[in-house]
């Protein structure tokens, strides 16, 4: 991995997080917590969804300007443009199928193949999908174009699943599981860390997303009737002491980096 | 990018199948119960009672909202209407994740039936001729699912 090459003037430190089990409990409580902000939004607060998407992808237009500004990572503004591309990602597949009656077996597959040449375009440009050196303006856009890829995907084909095949949460929940199950023991095995990452971010979606109805759903449905503002709040705190804390360990290292 | 927490990490996968196999397998035995008592409740159905089930299950804590908002159209108060369908609105979307595996065709033609609905009732000027005929077809809707029992 080479890329001291076509480094730009300025130096850009690796933007993203390292993956860590923090990372992907972040990124999976994220997903709920983002669906029922909006829900709440466009149903609760009476915004309606069109509403809605106009403010989130306004707030994921600030949160994307702010993130490519900084020059290293920050997980505050790192997991806040998560969040908002989970909800913008979901609120892309949401309109497609309830707003415009497309079936989620064709937007499954549209979305898998435009993902699939994405990253063949990415590959091309670049060299490498590798998210351990993500340094670039240009890497970083493809970065961000692929997450936003990754959970339109993830909601298609977690939809289909769960609502089109009639899988339900609880069976979806423990499918989704058993996938990501199945992707570690791959990578633990040596399987290369940059499909299993990206296959392991596209599952986490569903599994985000069935995990959080199964919490939240009333017990006539199977779930165990949390309700969705508990679950969120539950969530909410996890994320919130999870990303304060790589936060502090952040700043920490800069200190410790400037006082060198 | 690896870290020597193998152990710690296996325990953790570990334990989250196991809870997820818990709840699963908690979840199937509401979902067996559920069938039971559907079941008679199906039979009773052939009568197309608002309380009968439909293959999304038991719909009446939804028609009896959109019962109620058919009253305040039939009184000509369109603006209590407008007020008791939001109830439904959220009840409504609250249930979506687990009423549309049962059955997703169903669950989209009650859906668009309520945003007819919904969409009558919070009209800039909404009237009751307009109002009546959504909340007819919306509670028509609810009785036809309820009748095509699986």
């Amino acid at each position: 991995m080479s890329y001291a090459a076509d480094r730009p003037a300025t130096r850009w430190l690796n933007k993203v997080p390292e993956i860590t089990l923090a990372f992907w409990i972040i990124k999976i409580m994220s997903t709920t917590v983002g669906e029922t902000g909006a829900d709440f939004l466009a149903v609760n607060a009476g915004w309606g969804q069109g509403a809605t998407r106009g403010l989130m992808m306004s707030l994921l237009a600030i949160a994307l300007i702010l993130q490519m500004r900084t020059r290293k990572y920050t997980p505050w503004i790192y997991w806040l443009t998560v969040v908002l591309v989970s909800i913008v990602g979901t609120q892309i597949t949401d309109l497609l199928t309830d707003g415009l009656g497309v079936s989620l077996y064709v937007s499954t597959g549209v979305f898998a193949v435009a993902l699939a040449a994405f990253f063949a375009i990415w590959y091309r440009v670049e060299g490498t999908l590798s998210i351990g050196a993500i340094d670039t303006p240009r890497r970083e856009l493809f970065y961000w174009a692929a997450i936003l890829g990754t959970f339109a995907l993830g909601t298609a084909a977690g939809d289909l699943a769960t609502e089109a095949v009639g899988l339900g949460f609880s069976l979806g929940a423990v499918s989704f599981g058993i996938l990501l199950a199945a992707v570690y023991t791959a990578w633990r095995c040596g399987a290369n860390a940059v499909p299993t990452f990206w296959i392991a971010y596209i599952l986490t979606r569903p599994f985000g997303a069935s995990l959080g109805d199964l919490l939240t759903q009333s017990r006539t449905y199977g779930g165990f009737g949390l309700g969705a503002a508990s679950t969120s709040l539950l969530f909410l705190t996890v994320i919130v002491v999870l990303v304060a804390a790589a936060q502090f360990a952040a700043s920490s290292r800069t200190r410790a980096g400037a006082a060198e | 990018m690896r870290h020597p927490t193998t152990i710690s990490r296996l325990l953790v996968a570990v334990s989250v199948c196991a809870a997820l196999g818990l709840a699963a397998g908690c979840s199937k035995r509401a979902d067996s119960a559920d069938a039971l008592t559907a079941a008679p409740a199906s039979a009773a159905a052939q009568g197309g009672s608002p309380t009968s089930a439909s293959k999304l299950g038991d719909l009446s804590q939804f028609r009896t909202i959109a019962a109620d908002v058919s009253g305040f159209v039939a009184k000509g108060d369109l603006a209590g209407g407008k007020t008791r369908i939001k109830d439904l609105e959220v009840a409504w979307d609250e249930a979506e994740a687990g009423l549309k595996p049962r059955a997703a065709d169903d669950w989209h033609v009650l859906d668009k039936a309520i945003d007819r609905a919904l969409e009558a009732l919070r009209a800039d000027h909404p009237t009751q001729a307009d109002c009546t005929a959504a909340m007819n077809d919306l509670l028509h809707t609810f009785d036809k699912l309820a009748g095509k029992t699986a």
